[in-house]
């Protein structure tokens, strides 16, 4: 990871003018390292507007109608944590959107929590009062971790729901190691692949016969199996993985589209078409609802959640004995 | 909320969602039946027909 820096400076700036194109959304700086940057995948600023945008509308009234989803997982995530026995003095919650987590978080299990969001409306969107333990809020981009918290310095870092707009996941989960103590611990939930496939399939159909053509309008995201391979790579241990799914009933596609955009989740793929014309979108509806829909005329909505637990390296942790050494006959304890 | 209440229903967006899912029903469905019996080889226009039946119910209904 650590030559990726030196590449993104080394490359020519004056390729940037040639990359623009219709006076469309203004927030598409396309870093001009995308082309040979195989871990630029999201615009990232972008992804900060919307979600500064998703806060604000309403007075805040729509982002909290649609909390559900992040909540739910955040309860979830909450019994993975209760089930490690033991007590912190700080937790370092990296993309906290306004606490969903967090606000769970009591003073039996940590004495204070730290919040990490890129997105500064939704960072302060709900008050102290919200929540049981201290909390100290970090306006910064999560996907530099390592230059907000130093290396060895925390116990645990936990994230919900975040991590899949984040451009270099080997990179991050790297950098979270490094800000652990040893035998720090990692608690996590991302979206996984299966995530919103009715989506993803009925605008492809829909693109493919108004368009004759598809483009990115749902992020590609991580399968179950790469997660156990990325976390042991960036080097921790003792891995837990599993995957859950939430499944949620629209009236039909629009709702859901619109209360994607209220969590701040809309698409920010780099290269991604900033309009969908009127009859692509009405014939991706008409397809939800055939290939998808339930009995009572209603469409669900997968999320499927990846759960991981990982632990940073240390000599007082557990290990398999060498081969061999073992002291009881299998065959015995079988018979 | 009365507010928003009102400009549910003003946008030309939440007009088009609206009719396509109220109005022109029968021809969304016709449409997505269309789709969903030759979803495994979709190539452009292949439910032409279907959707333009859909397209006229939602330009007349919409205006």
């Amino acid at each position: 990871m650590a030559f990726l820096p030196i590449l993104r400076t080394r490359l020519p700036r004056q390729c940037r003018l040639s990359l623009r194109t219709f006076a469309s959304e203004s927030s598409t700086t396309v870093p001009a390292s995308s082309i040979n940057n195989p871990y630029q995948v999201f615009d990232r600023t972008a992804k900060r507007l919307q979600k500064d945008r998703a806060v604000s509308r309403d007075t805040g009234v729509r982002s909290r109608t649609v909390d559900y989803v992040r909540d739910e997982v955040a309860d979830r995530m909450m019994e993975r944590l209760m089930d490690i026995k033991r007590k912190f003095d700080t937790i370092v919650d990296l993309g906290s959107g306004p606490g969903h987590f967090s606000k769970l978080l009591e003073p039996e299990k940590t004495r204070k929590v730290v919040m990490i969001e890129s997105s500064e409306q939704t960072l302060n969107r709900d008050p102290d009062e919200d929540f049981d333990v201290e909390v100290e809020r970090l306006h910064a981009d999560e996907e530099k971790l390592l230059d907000i918290v130093p290396c060895n310095s925390q116990e645990a870092i936990v994230s919900c729901l975040s991590l899949q707009w984040i451009n270099d996941l080997p990179g991050i989960l790297v950098q979270i190691r490094e800000a652990l103590q040893p035998d720090g611990l990692f608690l996590a939930a991302v979206f996984g692949g299966d995530t919103l496939f009715e989506l993803r399939t009925s605008l492809q159909l829909a693109e493919m016969d108004r368009e004759g053509g598809i483009s990115p309008h749902v992020s590609p995201m991580t399968d179950t199996k790469d997660i156990s391979n990325l976390l042991s790579r960036a080097g921790f241990n003792l891995l837990t993985v599993d995957v859950d799914e939430v499944k949620v009933g629209y009236p039909s596609m629009w709702e859901l589209v619109e209360d994607l955009r209220d969590m701040g989740e809309s698409n920010s793929v780099i290269g991604r078409r900033h309009f969908m014309h009127r009859d692509t979108l009405a014939a991706a509806s008409a397809i939800y609802k055939e290939l998808h829909g339930n009995e009572d005329g209603s469409i669900p909505a997968t999320f499927q959640i990846i759960y991981m637990i990982g632990w940073k390296p240390a000599p007082t942790q557990p290990k398999p004995l060498e081969r061999g050494t073992a002291q009881t006959n299998l065959k015995d304890v079988l018979e | 909320m009365q507010a928003a209440k009102t400009q549910a229903t003003s946008t030309p967006l939440r007009q088009l969602a609206l009719h396509s899912t109220t109005t022109c029903s029968a021809q969304a469905s016709a449409y997505g039946k269309c789709i969903l019996a030759t979803y495994t080889d979709v190539k452009k226009d292949v439910c032409k027909e279907e959707f333009e039946k859909f397209g006229q119910c939602l330009r007349t209904s919409v205006c």
